[in-house]
């Protein structure tokens, strides 16, 4: 008996190892071949893992791009903080993380000479602050889109002129706001005469925010949710992302985006390069490749979002490039999601649950 | 013999140590740590008790709870009574029953309950046809449209504890109390009722715990009104990552479960 369990027991350490074991083979094997590997941290299906693109890319720099997906800004920042020098050499933070990843020094300077199409680029992204720190440059703006106000077609005939509209009565019940703090905040400041990224008088925003709460059919949370209220006809006008208002307007629903006179949200996707890397030209091709008019014109007319790219916004069809919010018309009216510090992004959560769960 | 029997638990008491046991610990150390970095600090509790809207948002999470346990203890008692006592066959095809809905995505059943009950949608469809009604109920965006949701999702529990608490009781004990005079009433009041008390007790445990850390449930059937305290640590996590606040909430949670669980206890011991 006893011989029995003792070989019970060494049969499982051996096949919790064999395991384990399996876990740490993979990966590592070198190919053949000396080609350049640039690996790039990205969003799924966002440009850069385009097949069309990759595949021109490798010839023309004889290299290989692997693409490795992010979850989120955070996951990014984790994935940044823990690799190891040269394991990966691009990504595309945003302004939630940018900051924190240039004082944690884990981008390079980006080499603006490298980079011909970087003086294409509007103006505004060119100088955009949080790329720059101490005069030198260490990101670059890829793609931009903003949060605005969605409305039904067939219900509301004359397009909102304001980010009133989503605090206005007369559209009581028929609202979906947005449960998100930053947007919230952001938006009650636009309303209120504040600067969304600097407002001073949070007192007043709640004030508003609570006041527009019964106005809501609801709060939606995630995109899916907000198209599922559109097309059930629950809501007539709401916040919403220009890029999801696009992809809803293409699957046949009466909707139109917009960018009312006082502004709405402006986000902004920019590339890095990791420090470490060993392909530090390569990667400033590929970002001059991202940024270039060609590529920036066809992603932005086929559904992506809109250029940074002056010349590749110039070539969309004005039609087109007013219905999807990306005219420089729009562009001009946007606040820009700054960096924000801990201690502001709590006190904006705390203001945004105290309205949510007052009754 | 005894002692080879002991350590067959080995393997799952080390699940419950490095997956359970461990990560509260790991929750605990962050819940006293503090945002600015200073080491440790009561802080993260202090604010939870001295905002009044953490308070009352913990309280209606509360009755919320108590409303879905008590509705489901309403429903679910007659049925598991009748499944133990006066069905032979097609018990087992409720037990089925019941169970499907455990095989279905909860995220599918939420959203099952939004088209069910949106204004014009399935149910008031029913109810004007057959005139019960006139126009909408209004149902969904409010309280009354969460607990329907939460009460369909966790009365199954309370339905398998008391029918197996009821399977349990001997048919020979009832037969004699009504031989020795009992009505029916009477006995099923006195034998009965006190044999699936402890169903009854693991029944409400199942229920009214899980119920307070729902957040998904509140969010998409309660429209504006649908902030819960699990919604409150779920933002804490995922939109600012307030790991500290947000665990020392799931702590609070937590006390209040052991205190539930402590209650029932007392209330269900042997007298």
């Amino acid at each position: 008996m006893k011989k029995k369990s003792i070989l019970t027991m060494l049969l499982a350490i051996v096949l919790v190892f064999s395991l384990v074991g399996c876990g740490g083979n993979g990966g590592d094997t070198p190919s053949g071949e000396e080609k350049a590997t640039l690996t790039v941290v990205n969003w799924k299906d966002y440009g850069s893992d385009d097949p069309d693109f990759i595949a021109a890319f490798e010839e023309e720099y004889n290299c290989k791009i692997v693409n490795l997906y992010m979850s989120s800004e955070e996951d990014l920042l984790t994935k940044l903080r823990t690799s190891s020098p040269g394991e990966l050499d691009v990504c595309l933070p945003n302004c939630t993380i940018l900051t924190t990843a240039i004082n944690e020094g884990l981008l390079m300077e980006v080499d603006v000479s490298k980079l011909k199409n970087f003086d294409s680029l509007f103006e505004r992204f060119q100088t955009q602050e949080d790329i720059w720190k101490d005069g030198k440059l260490y990101a670059v703006p890829f793609v931009w889109g903003s949060t605005a106000i969605a409305y039904n077609t067939d219900i509301i005939k004359e397009p909102p002129a304001s980010m009133n509209s989503l605090f206005d009565p007369q559209y009581k019940g028929q609202i979906a706001f947005r449960d998100d703090y930053n947007d919230a905040v952001m938006a009650a400041a636009i309303v209120t005469g504040q600067d969304p990224n600097n407002p001073t008088d949070l007192n007043k925003i709640k004030a508003k925010l609570l006041e527009q709460k019964s106005l809501n059919r609801t709060y939606w949370k995630t995109g899916d949710e907000f198209s599922k209220l559109f097309a059930g006809n629950q809501i007539a006008i709401g916040m919403m992302w220009s890029g999801q208002a696009a992809t809803m307007k293409q699957e046949g629903q009466p909707i139109a985006f917009v960018v009312p006179e006082d502004g709405a949200i402006g986000w902004v996707d920019n590339w890095g390069i990791v420090s470490g890397t060993e392909n530090a030209d390569l990667a400033h091709a590929f970002i001059d490749w991202m940024i270039s008019k060609d590529f920036q014109y066809n992603w932005a007319s086929t559904g992506g979002p809109a250029p940074v790219n002056q010349e590749a916004a110039e070539a969309i069809d004005p039609e087109y490039a007013i219905s999807a919010a990306m005219d420089e018309e729009s562009l001009n009216r946007l606040y820009f999601m700054e960096y924000r510090s801990d201690e502001v992004k709590r006190a904006w959560n705390e203001l945004w649950t105290e309205v949510k769960a007052t009754n | 013999m005894k002692s080879k029997k002991q350590w067959l638990t080995a393997p799952g008491l080390l699940v419950l140590l490095v997956f359970a046991v461990a990560p509260l610990f790991i929750m605990l150390y962050y819940s006293f740590l503090s945002d600015s970095g200073a080491g440790f600090t009561l802080d993260n509790y202090k604010v939870f008790f001295q905002k009044s809207f953490y308070l009352s948002l913990t309280w209606s999470t509360i009755k919320n709870s108590i409303y879905v346990t008590l509705i489901s203890l309403i429903i679910a008692y007659p049925l598991a009574y009748i499944m133990a006592k006066k069905l032979k066959g097609i018990k087992n095809i409720i037990l089925i029953l019941i169970i499907i809905p455990f095989f279905t995505n909860q995220l599918v059943r939420v959203y099952s309950w939004l088209i069910f009950l949106q204004d014009g949608g399935i149910f008031d469809a029913f109810l004007n046809s057959v005139s019960i009604i006139e126009g909408s109920l209004s149902l969904l965006y409010t309280r009354k449209a969460v607990i329907i949701g939460l009460v369909h999702a966790f009365f199954p529990y309370m339905v398998i504890t008391i029918y197996l608490a009821l399977e349990k009781v001997d048919n020979a004990l009832l037969e004699a109390s009504s031989s020795l005079g009992a009505t029916k009433l009477e006995t099923f009041r006195r034998i009965t009722l006190p044999l699936s008390r402890p169903g009854i007790l693991s029944g409400i445990l199942l229920v009214f715990v899980p119920c307070l850390g729902t957040f998904v449930e509140p969010r998409i059937l309660g429209g504006v009104n649908g902030t819960v305290i699990g919604t409150v640590i779920e933002d804490q996590f995922f939109e600012i990552y307030g790991w500290n606040f947000g665990a020392s909430i799931a702590f609070i949670l937590l006390a209040m479960v052991l205190i539930s669980m402590n209650v029932l206890n007392y209330l269900g011991r042997e007298k």
